[in-house]
């Protein structure tokens, strides 16, 4: 049974049909590429799996339980964390006040327990993370780089175990060497269970990382192979001609 | 803030550099220290010139005291809701109309302890009232309230007319908002008190942290699952009920109420904000911030006074001051967002 899976999906914004038939599931362990050109609807799916948006027909399963996702807390809910291209951090806090945003630590009466939040924000950064630069959880966001921004939002997606990261063109902002330690590092997430979907329409970072590629053209799938079963040449042509 | 506080303690001797580097990148690290050489040398020229130059008399002390509470309490409201990203001009003029409120229901015969109450309530639903409209047709708060503030001013003429309300609580209210304790004025007190307060929602409570998110990334706190429209309802909701409380403190003191009497403080409030390092653009700042701000403020106005400086000299040390103040804050912001 497949960890997350899309059936039949059609999105329509009035008269603009986003999304037509789409189906894909997302395996355990497995990152999977979401590949098309600009407008393709990639971006659309990634609304409606981290419940943003809600498909006009179909569905969504999680562990083959059908789903809806009435709002970005019910997907978080059900294990999805969405790491969004302006990754959704405040720059004038702090790293671990941003991890802990929306969830805080707090004693009965809302209190923060600041010391608690502080110590696991710089146990997931130090365990889970590598993303160099990062010395103390007490730095304000805004003092960091794309990719150390970017470490940040996969650390508050460990630290609840999501079991899906939804990574929406996360390499865009990265330089080349914070590109490689992003993509090392959803390696190092699968080998501990986590999947990623990996939205991108760069194929060379996708080709290094994913184990399936998903092509989207016009709002609906046009191709769905194991990187086994598959070449650079021949995705670029499903992404290019279709 | 306290986060730096907290390395302090526990890090090895630093170098007077470092610590004046460390001083500086805290939020309020500049103004504290403006705030600290400004106290340095009224204290040494006071203790100098004790009868030119009567900083430390009792006297002065007492009007200082007498003076911040006011300001200080529409600033913390008004800096709450900047730090959430909006702005509110109207505190002046909701000032006025609940003091006048509570003053009418008390010389009608309601005791202060219920009309004073009545006098939060106004305010706070006030400040829904313009948040629900900033929100609900997406304009920004800065029309919003400039239309509450004259709004608000007309509507205190048209219950009162233009004449001044004797305010004549029970000794227990009066006591409790203007007495003394321990020879500290009450009203200084709350103040202190209500810094305090709102420090701890502010920098150590869910409520604070969301609230310097809201300001600070709308779309990210609302991405992450903060609920940003509630948190801006509740930062006019307490701007407002702040500037009633204000009213209170000032009434108490005076014993009646002008009706002009807010024209102007919710600038002044807004500027004691700015000197103490909030951002307009929201998400930054800090309680000690405006608590420096409000003190400076009525510092200087009193080195004025005690010089004799003729008052138009006020106004162009506070104009330079805040405009001084936003320079570097604005310089902290560029060099926050090019990093």
């Amino acid at each position: 049974m497949s960890l997350l899976e899309l059936h039949n999906i059609t999105k329509t914004f009035g008269p603009l049909k986003a999304l037509t038939d789409l189906s894909f599931a997302v395996g355990h362990s497995e990152v999977v590429g979401l590949l098309g050109d600009n407008g393709a609807g990639k971006s659309t799916t990634v609304n409606m799996l981290s419940g943003i948006h809600q498909p006009s027909s179909g569905y969504i399963s999680v562990d083959g339980q059908r789903q809806t996702f009435a709002n970005r807390r019910a997907s978080a809910e059900a294990g999805i964390e969405t790491i969004y291209q302006n990754t959704a951090l405040v720059d004038c806090l702090s790293i671990s006040r941003n991890i802990f945003l929306g969830r805080e630590l707090t004693d009965r009466f809302g209190f923060l327990d600041l010391k608690k939040m502080r110590d696991i924000a710089m146990e997931v950064l130090e365990s889970a993370v590598h993303i160099s630069g990062i010395d103390s959880p007490d730095k304000m966001v805004g003092d960091l780089s794309g990719g150390q921004k970017q470490a940040v939002a996969i650390a508050r997606a460990v630290f609840f175990k999501r079991r899906v990261l939804l990574l929406d063109e996360p390499t865009s902002a990265l330089s080349v060497r914070e590109t490689e330690a992003l993509l090392n590092q959803v390696l190092k997430l699968k080998a501990e269970g986590v999947s990623s979907v990996l939205v991108t329409h760069n194929l060379y970072h996708a080709y290094q990382v994913c184990d399936r590629f998903v092509i989207m053209s016009h709002g609906t799938k046009v191709f769905d192979v194991a990187k086994a079963d598959t070449t650079i040449e021949e995705l670029t042509q499903h992404v290019v001609l279709t | 803030m306290t986060d730096m506080t907290h390395d302090r303690a526990v890090a090895p001797r630093r170098s007077a550099g470092e610590w004046l580097h460390s001083l500086l990148s805290m939020p309020a690290g500049a103004i504290l220290l403006v705030f600290i050489v400004v106290q340095l040398a009224c204290i040494i020229a006071g203790l100098l010139f004790p009868d030119d130059f009567r900083y430390l008399s009792a006297a002065n002390m007492g009007i200082m005291m007498r003076s911040v509470p006011v300001l200080g309490c529409l600033a913390l409201g008004a800096g709450v809701l900047m730090i959430a990203g909006e702005f509110d001009l109207s505190i002046g003029s909701v000032y006025t109309l609940t003091a006048i409120i509570m003053a009418i229901l008390v010389s009608n015969g309601v005791d202060a302890f219920i009309a004073a109450p009545v006098g939060l309530l106004v305010g706070a639903v006030i400040g829904l009232g313009n948040g629900f409209l900033t929100l609900r047709f997406n304009l920004p708060s800065f029309i919003v309230t400039l239309g509450g503030l004259l709004f608000w001013r007309g509507a205190v003429l048209l219950i009162n007319g233009a004449v001044q309300v004797r305010f004549d609580p029970n000794p227990v209210f009066n006591g409790l908002f203007s007495g003394t304790v321990l020879g500290i004025n009450a009203a200084f007190i709350w103040f202190i008190v209500l810094c305090l307060v709102f420090w701890a929602v502010l920098h150590r409570h869910r409520l604070g942290n969301h609230i310097f998110a809201t300001g600070g990334n709308r779309a990210a706190a609302t991405a992450i699952g903060v609920n940003t429209g509630r948190i801006k309802m509740i930062a006019f909701a307490i701007a407002g009920f702040m500037a009633a409380f204000a009213g209170i403190l000032a009434t108490t003191r005076v014993g009646s109420v002008q009706p002009g009497q807010g024209a102007g403080l919710e600038l002044q409030a807004i500027a004691a904000c700015v000197i103490g390092g909030l951002s307009l653009r929201g998400g930054r700042g800090s309680i000690l911030g405006v608590f420096l701000g409000v003190m400076l403020i009525f510092t200087i106005t009193d080195v004025l006074l005690l010089m004799r400086a003729p008052g138009f000299y006020l106004d162009m040390f506070i104009a330079t001051l805040i405009v001084a103040a936003s320079i570097f804050n604005h310089g902290l912001d560029r060099r926050g967002a090019e990093s």
